[in-house]
């Protein structure tokens, strides 16, 4: 019986237009080129924003290292090495004590963001290319 | 030679997009015919597209351990048809849930359906006026073992409901389309 009934069941089966696949496929890749789009234009916008935030992040940690001295400090590494090889220990913290360390994290933050925008940028348009 | 569903879904996510176009043509059949007993067949065609959809936007949270593709495209196509009825405000899926106590029965399968009744079932029309006539979850059990050749544990992990159960549908189910064409 159970034969019979899977041969009438299956003989009864509603059959869709042969184009169906086809149509599917058709809406699978238009969400998928609106998808890239939208990643595009949302990586392009988050490299252009981490782009001047990192300018602006970069120009405040040259000011904030120069008022705290971090150059002079710094410099003294390249004129006076006897010195330097003498109070390392001191050289050492002075040096640490005059760092930036808000504004580098911040800039380090940024840099990497623009990096990784940078990056699938470039991937969604490779994709773009592949695909024309 | 024919590649399974999980190599066809592993070379998909490796980036042949050709694969997923054969699990397209190998399965929209199947949703096309199921959509067209539960929501009627004017909005298949939409609804297949929309099942698709989202298994392709899921694609990569299948997984091979808890279902087959099979059962999992048929879950998304059952909740994609749940959403569709209830937006137009058609009878739910669920509706008929509470019609869980255990049916015993002693008949056996070979008397449930006669070789008259079997006879009568051979009028395409009459076994599809009939189909439509069955409450919808009785319907699916007979629509997914008998069309879509799937065994009762895939239709239970579907259905969300015991072995037991979906074996109780099938009986009524079939005694039912016994009773409705005698």
């Amino acid at each position: 019986m159970e034969q019979k009934l899977q041969k009438l069941f299956k003989e009864a089966s509603y059959q869709p237009e042969s184009r169906l696949s086809g149509d599917v496929w058709s809406s699978i890749e238009y969400k998928s080129a609106q998808i890239t789009k939208w990643k595009k234009f949302g990586y392009l916008c988050l490299s252009i924003l981490s782009l001047f935030g990192s300018v602006f992040s970069i120009k405040s940690l040259i000011e904030q290292a120069m008022r705290l001295g971090f150059f002079n400090y710094f410099s003294l590494a390249f004129s006076d090495s006897g010195a330097i090889a003498t109070y390392w220990k001191e050289y050492t913290l002075s040096l640490a004590d005059s760092l930036p360390v808000v504004s580098l994290a911040l800039s380090f933050f940024l840099l990497f963001i623009l990096f990784i925008s940078i990056r699938n940028t470039s991937y969604q348009f490779k994709n773009k290319l592949l695909a024309s | 030679m024919d590649k399974n569903d999980k190599e066809l879904i592993k070379e998909y996510l490796e980036g042949n997009d050709d694969s997923f176009k054969s699990l397209v043509n190998k399965y929209n059949s199947s949703i096309y015919n199921y959509s067209v007993r539960f929501a009627g067949i004017d909005n298949s065609k939409d609804i297949v597209q929309d099942v698709f959809l989202k298994a392709w936007r899921n694609i990569k949270k299948f997984d091979d351990t808890k279902a087959s593709f099979k059962t999992w495209l048929f879950i998304i196509t059952r909740n994609t048809i749940t959403d569709y009825l209830r937006k137009k405000k058609m009878i739910s899926f669920s509706s008929l849930d509470k019609d869980e106590e255990s049916f015993e029965s002693n008949i056996l399968d070979e008397v449930i359906l006669p070789d008259e009744a079997l006879i009568k079932l051979e009028d395409k029309e009459l076994l599809n006026n009939t189909l439509d006539k069955i409450p919808q979850n009785y319907r699916e059990v007979l629509v997914l073992y008998y069309q879509e050749d799937m065994t009762f544990n895939e239709i239970g992990q579907l259905l969300e409901k015991p072995l037991n159960t979906v074996k109780s549908y099938h009986r009524r189910a079939l005694i039912m389309l016994r009773e409705m064409i005698s």
